[in-house]
């Protein structure tokens, strides 16, 4: 073994040397040899020739001695590798071609591979991540959040679980410490919450049950981060108070610092477990954490029993959910919005990287033929296949190693613009990155691809005849048959291909188009939105809810009045929730018609110029008038859907309505009087620019029910520049303290919700786009290589009496042949019916024939979502009727989402 | 040339190599003088099998080189057995003779 060893360093590292002795060795043996025939008394001359007939090769030999050696794979390598570097230079273009088509399907795969990774791959940064599961009803296609009451009795019946907790979505909520003020993002979590998650706690421990019970205490856990940045790492921080807007909370514990959630969070606080109308809406998450052993189905089908028996048992209020209770994996649940799109741009950048492969294979198959006099000569002085064999793979291995590495340097040079270009609420942007698996993956694509052009060389040149092909080079006439054959079907791959590529972005393109044709219902032309939250200073009068709505209806007044002062203003209105901004959805009733009411409807509570200002137009009947802005006035405007949903035949107006009640069940605390119907207008949007029109009911700003307190202005103005100035000044001269968030024209909001499809059909675009240019490329080089070859063929044709026109037929149609059969296959493919093996397939189930992934929320859901949550409810422990509630067929809540503004202006 | 010369069956190379040098150290080229002399001219080894034969030999330890002087005083590389190679020539031998005992009783029997 040792000698073994020695002998092959000494090879490698002495080579001259080792060279040298073998040289001196084959000598000697010659000289031995010719001195016996010499003594045989042959002359020097014949016996010299004698012996070298007998010795053969003397390079031969000396190969395989050192093959003998052991050390000449590594050697030849480096050998190989030196001659490739050689051979690459030596055609800059091919080279060049090679490197950047390669590159270019390394990094596109490496970008998309990264952001499958980081959503879908990695697990979520907790414990044992699998166990945790989310819970939700799958009712139609869409999967709502549960109530306040199915969650306690799962939690109280389920037997599956370690841990079960439920939290609501928080807003941002101002944290007072002294004289100081800072805004932080809050969630509300109950009790269990991060014995969940399985995080253990840095300082002190989670708060217990008894701060979840209403009327209960208010405990607050800090994250690291605001320990450290606002409390100075106080260690002594466990048991202290401190103030989140006027609410008291006790400090029970801080988080490691490593811990995160799927949103941006600084404090949880205890969620109470009220009776509220929020409460009983579908608007808690509930995640749990499997028991060691119990596996998820054994949880599913508990989990749907526990639901069947709620609905069987629970008074028909609480009926929210309907369907079946399910169980979701939290990482599939929290990433199942963009598993479709991620699949499809992943399969596209696959697709792009076997165009990318066929057409480097295409290149190198031609040059290998055009090297056949080379190889002859090789082949003829002793070199045997696997020894070219392996001079092919380091050549492939050199090029798929510099496209590799060009492909890695592209993925992350653009990784960082690619995720912020997303439009997406991504979960854990952070979790993106380039890691040690993208680098495997790009790795195993880049030595595969180098294998593959390696074999595809060789197998060029197996079967060269080394004496004919010596003679000329070019001694068939005709298209040789064995690489045309490779040759074309690697043009007919590319072709099907790019086909599938550039049918799934004209699709995308195409549901873009019909996204953009989408009536909205307004006009958002010269339109500008400004969104102000509920502010603290509004909530003085707590115990009536009344007095708050008087309150801010009186701020709105006065500031609409200066709003419609700024010069270029045409018209301004005040909206609780603006179209595409977001949702309020409440149980209203046909006053009478407690049976076949439907439910869930989107309340708007509005200035009088609001439909003016909108462009909105008034179908039946009329619109608010200032007189209609008392207490005293109990009237509501419905929109086209709510009329034909509930009057089909008859005329609504006159007819009357009762907001907070759902099948005779009385959801809010006080009961409101029942409304007339004075009008019917256009329907506009809800949230969702994919969904239909929901069913809406306006009610003028003075009266209505005090949704969260926060208000959306419209204003139509010809002026642009400056006018963001002025509205801030118009209110913080009538509200000094009021913060202003998505201050943006009404446009850009409408475009904000195409935004998913824009980037969708962009990407797909692109990639359609190399595909065909790629192709294009791959197309050229097979056919001029191919031409090249028949060179002297055509000669002969032309010789014959052929016309420049039968060679021009016969070279297009050759080529056009290739294409036609190309695109049959693509076709064929791309209409594939199962969705596994069909892109378009994947696409058109995400896109096409008018379904427009309606289960996705646009990129501001996160932020709209957050408006509807009970800030003001829960600082003033949802004593009154916070409307909250979204009964039935709420859509699925958006992932949570990073971009979502928080604490600014 | 004699025409009854016989192509080595496979293995047999590495047999005779070690056989040669059991006695003294030989260069290449005396160990296919003594083949052939010893075979009266039957067995004869190409010079293509010979030496990359004699290299594996040696990166295997059975055998080792130095470089020495010839008996008409040149320089030549030297190949003697290694303990290893002692070994090894013992058990290909007993190997060997087994193998050409049965094969002739094969041939005998039927």
């Amino acid at each position: 073994m040792l000698s073994d060893l020695n002998i092959r360093l000494r090879s490698l590292f002495r080579r001259a040397k080792v060279e040298e002795e073998l040289d001196d060795e084959l000598r000697f043996h010659v000289e031995q040899q010719v001195e016996k025939y010499m003594r045989a008394g042959i002359s020097r001359q014949e016996a010299r020739r004698r012996v070298r007939l007998e010795f053969g090769g003397v390079d031969q030999i000396k190969e395989d001695c050192r093959r003998a050696r052991g050390v000449s794979v590594l050697d030849a390598l480096s050998q190989d590798v030196r001659y490739g570097l050689r051979m690459l230079r030596k055609s800059p273009a091919f080279t060049l071609v090679v490197v950047v088509t390669l590159a270019l399907g390394i990094g596109v795969n490496s970008a998309i591979f990264s952001l499958v990774d980081g959503i879908i791959l990695r697990p979520l940064p907790y414990p044992q991540s699998n166990a945790i599961v989310h819970f939700g009803w799958m009712d139609k296609s869409l999967i709502p959040n549960l109530s306040v009451p199915e969650f306690q009795f799962c939690r109280d019946h389920a037997t599956s679980f370690a841990a079960i907790a439920g939290f609501q979505d928080g807003e941002d909520s101002e944290l007072s410490q002294g004289a100081t003020k800072r805004w932080v993002a809050s969630a509300s979590v109950t009790d269990g919450f991060f014995e969940t998650l399985g995080t253990k706690l840095e300082l002190g421990r989670p708060f217990g049950r008894e701060f979840t019970r209403p009327g209960g205490g208010h405990a607050a856990v800090l994250t690291d981060s605001l320990w450290r940045s606002t409390f100075g790492a106080d260690p002594d921080i466990v048991g202290r108070q401190i103030v989140l807007g006027d609410q008291s909370y006790t400090v029970t514990g801080v988080l490691p610092p490593n811990f995160t959630f799927t949103q941006p969070t600084e404090v949880f606080v205890s969620l109470h477990l009220g009776n509220s109308l929020g409460d009983q809406g579908m608007n808690t998450d509930v995640i749990a954490r499997l028991k060691p052993g119990v596996s998820l189905s054994r949880a599913q089908s508990e989990v749907r029993l526990l639901g069947s028996e709620f609905l069987a048992q629970a008074p028909p209020a609480q009926r929210q959910g309907s369907g079946i209770l399910h169980l979701d994996r939290y990482q599939d649940y929290l990433s199942s919005d963009y598993r479709t799109t991620l699949l499809m741009l992943l399969s596209a950048v696959a697709l792009l990287l076997l165009i990318a492969c066929a057409n480097i294979a295409s290149l190198l198959l031609g040059r290998a033929s055009s090297r056949q006099k080379e190889i002859s000569i090789r082949l003829s002085l002793g070199a045997n296949y696997a020894r070219l064999l392996q001079q092919f793979l380091a050549e492939g291995l050199l090029l798929g190693v510099a496209g590799g590495a060009a492909g890695l340097a592209a993925a992350v040079a653009s990784l960082h613009v690619f995720v912020s270009a997303v439009p997406w609420g991504l979960p854990a942007t952070d979790r993106i990155a380039l890691d040690w698996r993208v680098m495997s993956f790009t790795t195993v694509v880049a030595i595969g691809a180098s294998v593959v052009f390696g074999f595809a060389s060789f197998f060029q040149t197996r079967k060269l005849d080394p004496n004919s092909a010596l003679k000329d080079g070019r001694t068939v006439i005709g298209p040789s048959h064995g690489p045309s054959l490779i040759l074309n079907g690697l043009v007919v791959g590319e072709v099907a291909f790019s086909l599938m590529l550039v049918l799934g972005a004209s699709l995308l393109i195409d549901s873009l188009y019909r996204l953009s044709q989408i009536n909205l219902g307004f006009n958002p032309a010269h339109l500008v939105l400004m969104h102000t939250p509920f502010s603290p200073d509004m909530a003085e009068a707590k115990p009536s809810p009344d007095v708050t709505v008087a309150k801010i209806w009186s701020f709105e007044r006065q500031a609409l009045a200066r709003i419609r002062a700024i010069p270029g203003v045409q018209s301004a209105a005040v909206v609780s929730v603006a179209p595409l901004h977001g949702q309020g959805n409440i149980p209203v009733q046909r006053d009478g018609h407690s049976q076949d009411s439907i439910g869930g409807t989107e309340y708007r509570s509005i200035s009088s110029s609001y439909f003016s200002t909108m462009g909105i137009p008034l179908l039946r009947g009329r619109t608010f008038q200032d007189s209609d802005f008392t207490p005293s006035s109990h009237i509501a405007i419905i929109n086209e859907t709510l009329a034909r949903d509930w009057w089909p035949n008859e005329d609504p107006i006159g007819d009357r309505v009762v907001i907070g009640e759902y099948k005779g069940h009385q959801y809010l605390q006080i009961a409101q009087p029942a409304l007339q119907i004075v009008g019917v207008v256009a329907d506009t949007k809800g949230i969702l620019l994919k969904q239909p029109p929901p069913p809406m009911i306006y009610v003028p700003a003075s009266n209505g029910l005090m949704l969260n307190g926060s208000t959306d202005w419209v204003i139509r103005t010809s002026a642009t520049a400056g006018i963001d100035s002025s509205l801030q000044k118009a209110i913080n001269s009538i509200a000094p303290d009021q913060r202003i968030l998505d201050l943006e024209p009404m446009s850009q909001l409408v475009g904000g919700s195409v935004a998913e499809a824009n980037f969708e059909a962009l990407l797909m675009g692109i990639f359609g786009a190399l595909a065909l240019i790629l192709t294009l490329v791959g197309i050229y080089g097979v056919l001029s290589f191919q031409i090249a070859q028949r060179t002297q063929e055509i000669g002969i044709r032309l010789a014959l009496g052929a016309t420049r026109r039968d060679i021009r037929y016969l070279i297009v149609g050759k080529a056009a042949k290739m294409g036609a059969v190309g695109v049959l296959i693509g076709l064929l493919c791309a209409l594939c019916p199962d969705p596994a093996h069909g892109l378009i397939a994947v696409s058109s189930s995400a896109h096409g024939s008018g379904h427009f992934c309606g289960s996705r929320a646009p990129r501001s859901g996160g932020r709209t979502r957050s408006r509807i949550c009970p800030q003001p409810a829960r600082s003033e422990g949802r004593s009154h009727g916070s409307t909250k509630v979204r009964v039935n067929e709420a859509p699925r809540r958006a992932m949570p989402d990073t971009t979502r503004i928080r604490g600014r202006c | 040339m004699p025409e009854s010369r016989l192509d080595l069956p496979q293995g047999t190379l590495d047999l005779l190599i070690l056989r040669t040098l059991s006695l003294r150290p030989r260069h290449g080229w005396a160990i296919s003088e003594r083949v052939q002399q010893i075979s009266d001219d039957v067995l004869r080894i190409q010079q293509g099998s010979l030496y990359p034969a004699l290299h594996r030999l040696e990166r295997r330890g059975w055998i080792k080189a130095r470089w020495g002087i010839s008996d008409n005083n040149r320089r030549a590389k030297f190949y003697d057995l290694t303990n290893n190679g002692k070994k090894q020539l013992e058990a290909e031998t007993k190997a060997w003779d087994k193998l050409a005992a049965a094969v002739a009783q094969v041939l005998r029997a039927i």
